[in-house]
């Protein structure tokens, strides 16, 4: 098997975090004593990326999603295990291994504010030593599919919050990085760029064969673009498969969506109705009961429409995090 | 070198920066010229009582101002504000974009701001120095202007390691942006010679906050006054604090990755 | 309100507004440093210049001996701490950041809060650079000629210097509700009174009609003035005379915040908070 283009084992991060009370007593006495508070950001985290890879990478706040990603960006020392991103230890921030990566982080721009994005471009060509022509046929590439062209004369300030994440997207990926990891890039923005981005994503994994880890709170992101997810929760590994599997394994319930004449039944024996709009039901059933009460509900009442599903992903994900970790 | 094309391109971005708020050259010019103004106007009162002030004529004095306002434009072109940016850059987590590109970061971060306006200074410093080697009339021998150059260039490095020690600081503590600021309120002594000064004064000018170097020292040199000790003292200062301005540097960014001490 | 209501009620706002400060500056403490150095620094080094050129000319210069000026400096260091403002620095933020949005709210003029905030902070700052300027004197051993009229005469002196000193610089505060380019002014203003209040000579050493200038302008009246008062270089006759103008520019000063301000919350309320 060929080398995995990032790889994990173990690896932990502890922060401490000073401990303050309010009042003057505390801040008094915190001037000569400091309690200090270890707070466990990831813990013992493992899996391996293969080369070309799409990744979710969930959790909720505070899982150690960032902090995990800035360890595999070479940002963060880990307090503990390996890690290796294209052979490279990336805390070492060796050269060649910071050629090869990239970090987009949502809430943070670093294109120039003032200055238009075409000559933010220019620096980073410089910094990477990028050869004209090859950094001439990136950008046409990139402005092509995330349709920059008006965007690269103005100045990155009067730019609307889509755009500038077009355009720091397109910064990030100048020197066709092997790696790319993700925080949240469609945060804050509209449902049209959002689902412009995720499409411009799945093209450039597509096109360039670059490994792709995502962090997003946006389940749509995921859907979308992720056959595979990785869930954290406390630091911890909750999940590492497939996204259907994900839904199998973590949901004990089954929805049933029927449609009748009007919303008066009563089909509380049936399960539990969530909802009622126009007639049309929505039950939420114990898995290993679903063939029964279908049947039941087919043959007690007049069903117009009659559909079983999964329940929606959040709510799985919601499941998840509201277990335990074992 | 990669290193003067990252500066050229650094410096282009800066221009374009600068030049989207061309009200600010004019700004600056009249803010530049009155400053000028009124260290010369300073000077005509002094001398009106006096030929030599501690031992230096109206003319060497001018060199002095000159030199104050020359190296004065260096540090508000290419110190402060890259120092200023770094603090800032350091609280708002934007420095992490900068640590993942393959460059040296100390480089990155000195150089990313350019504050073009400074220039004036800097011309009218030269200016005013010019000028003032003019009036003195004698040539400049090969050996002073060499040490004048040398003088220039080993305080140059010294301000230069004296704030990013200042600015690495954040690293460590939370409220660093005035810290920075204690250079500017002492440098305004660098318009006169340090040897006016009582030996306390003089030694907080030159080994607690080296403002000796930035002026006096080069205009010792230009006007023939400098001694060797002087010349390899700021020598070998230069180098030292260089050297610890990067090892601080780099326990700085050691404890922002959060590795084991 | 009766008079005596809104006096009780005005001082709790400056008690009030002490504890505020107070607590701040413990915040800000190194920038308090900071900002104390170069208050202290700069008569420092004027102190020493003069010296020097009064040494090398023979024991004084234009009636002041290396002792003198001493004497003249650490006064003005100290008299400069008392009338001080940072007032312009204050509104350019505030009008940049739209805070004084709040302030106009307040059933209260503004320049209540920005006198005690001044005042207070100069509770905490003043002993402090007390026991600098008494340091420096044992190095640098000024003298004066006191008498204690002057002395009794300096009191009114000092607290005119303050009123008239802080109602200009309030008005000239307000210029950021015209333009954003305040450093520019602030700038003259400061040459203006590095010159013309005695701040990088004793302006007895200047030309004439230098002299005649400052005179006729206030920055004389807001700190030079006390200065020489206290140390016993007026006669009486000029010691009457500049407590007139100082009253002159008090009332003058008075007038002149009143109109601007009100000119200029028409404009800010004009162009919106």
């Amino acid at each position: 098997m060929s080398e995995p283009a990032v790889h994990l084992n173990g690896l932990c991060k502890t922060y401490r975090v000073a401990e303050r009370e309010s009042g003057m007593g505390a801040a008094m006495r915190s001037l000569f004593h400091r309690r200090m508070q270890e707070v466990q950001a990831v813990d013992g985290l493992t899996f391996d990326l293969v080369p070309g890879e799409v990744v979710g990478f969930l959790g909720p706040n505070g899982a150690g999603k960032t902090t995990t990603l800035k360890m595999l960006s070479g940002l963060l020392h880990p307090t503990g295990g390996e890690g290796r991103v294209l052979g490279h230890v990336p805390w070492k921030r060796e050269r060649a291994f910071l050629r090869q990566i990239t970090l987009v982080m949502g809430q943070r721009n670093q294109l120039v504010w003032d200055i238009p994005a075409a000559d933010s471009f220019e620096l980073n060509r410089v910094i990477y030593r990028l050869p004209k022509a090859d950094f001439r046929r990136t950008l046409d590439e990139l402005t092509e599919l995330l349709e920059l062209g008006p965007l690269l004369k103005k100045p990155v300030r009067n730019l609307s919050l889509g755009e500038r994440m077009k355009c720091e997207i397109a910064a990030a990926l100048l020197h066709r990085p092997q790696v790319v990891f993700l925080d949240e890039p469609t945060i804050g923005l509209d449902v049209t760029m959002q689902r412009r981005i995720r499409t411009f994503i799945a093209e450039y994994n597509h096109r360039s064969g670059a490994t792709v880890l995502l962090t997003s709170h946006y389940m749509a992101d995921v859907e979308a673009l992720c056959k595979r997810v990785i869930v954290i929760h406390h630091g911890r590994l909750l999940f590492d498969g497939d996204l259907a599997d994900l839904v199998q394994q973590f949901t004990a319930h089954k929805t049933i969506v029927v449609q009748l004449e009007d919303c008066h039944a009563n089909l509380h024996s049936y399960g539990e109705v969530l909802n009622c709009e126009d007639g049309r039901f929505t039950l939420r059933v114990p898995k290993a009961k679903t063939a029964r009460v279908t049947e039941r509900l087919l043959a007690d009442l007049p069903v117009i429409d009659l559909l079983v599903e999964d329940p929606p992903i959040e709510e799985v994900i919601d499941q998840v995090f509201t277990q335990e970790p074992a | 070198m990669n290193t003067l094309r990252l500066m050229a391109v650094f410096f282009r971005v800066s221009v374009l920066n600068e030049t989207a708020y061309r009200v600010n050259f004019f700004l600056q010019l009249f803010q530049s010229l009155l400053e000028l103004g009124t260290a010369l106007a300073g000077l005509a009162v002094i001398f009106s009582y006096t030929n030599s002030l501690g031992g230096w004529s109206p003319n060497e004095m001018l060199a002095l101002v000159g030199v104050y306002f020359l190296v004065g434009g260096i540090i508000s072109l290419v110190i402060q504000p890259g120092m200023s940016a770094l603090i800032d850059s350091v609280r708002d987590g934007t420095l992490d974009f900068t640590l993942t590109k393959p460059e040296d970061a100390q480089l990155l971060v000195s150089i990313q701001r350019v504050a073009i306006w400074s220039l004036l200074d800097l011309l009218m410093g030269t200016g005013v120095l010019v000028t003032a080697l003019v009036r003195l009339g004698q040539s400049i021998g090969a050996a002073q202007a060499a040490g004048f150059v040398g003088m220039l260039l080993a305080g140059a490095v010294i301000v230069y390691s004296f704030w990013l020690i200042l600015a690495s600081l954040s690293f460590w503590l939370v409220r660093v942006e005035n810290l920075l600021e204690i250079f500017q309120s002492m440098y305004q002594a660098g318009r006169w010679p340090v040897s006016l000064y009582p030996g306390w004064l003089r030694f907080a000018l030159t080994f607690i906050v080296p403002v000796a170097f930035a002026t006096s020292v080069p205009a010792e040199a230009l006007t023939g006054r400098l001694n060797g000790t002087t010349l390899l003292g700021a020598v070998g200062l230069a180098i030292l604090l260089s050297a610890i301005a990067r090892l601080i540097w780099q326990l700085g960014l050691r404890h922002y990755s959060g590795a084991s001490a | 309100m009766s008079v005596p209501e809104e006096l009780s009620s005005l001082l709790r706002l400056y008690g009030q507004q002490f504890k505020t400060t107070f607590a701040s500056m413990v915040q800000y403490r190194a920038s308090l440093f900071i900002w104390m150095i170069a208050q202290v620094l700069e008569p420092l080094v004027y102190l020493i210049v003069w010296s020097t050129v009064s040494n090398g000319s023979g024991g004084s210069v234009g009636g002041y001996t290396a002792q003198g000026f001493a004497g003249y400096y650490l006064a003005l260091m100290l008299v400069n701490q008392v009338t001080y403002t940072w007032v312009m620095y204050e509104y350019e933020y505030r009008v940049r950041q739209g805070g004084l949005s709040f302030a106009l709210l307040k059933p209260v003029h503004p320049i209540h809060s920005d006198i005690s905030d001044n005042l207070s902070s100069k509770l905490v700052t003043m002993p402090i650079l007390l026991v600098v300027a008494g340091v420096l004197a044992v190095i640098f051993r000024p003298t004066a000629a006191l008498s204690l009229w002057a002395v009794l005469a300096f009191i009114p002196a000092l607290i005119l210097a303050f009123l008239v000193r802080f109602l200009l610089e309030w008005t000239l505060a307000l210029a950021a509700f015209w333009t954003t380019r305040v450093n520019a002014i602030n700038q003259v203003y400061f040459i203006l009174m590095l010159f013309l209040a005695g701040q990088i000579a004793p302006l007895t050493l200047f030309p004439h009609w230098i002299q005649i200038l400052a005179d006729i302008l206030p920055f004389q009246w807001m700190l030079g003035f006390p200065v020489e008062l206290v140390l016993g270089r007026l006669t009486q006759l000029q010691a009457l005379e500049g407590l007139a103008a100082q009253a002159a520019w008090a009332i003058l000063s008075l007038v002149l915040v009143r109109l601007v301000w009100r000119a200029g919350v028409r404009v800010y309320s004009a162009v919106g908070a």
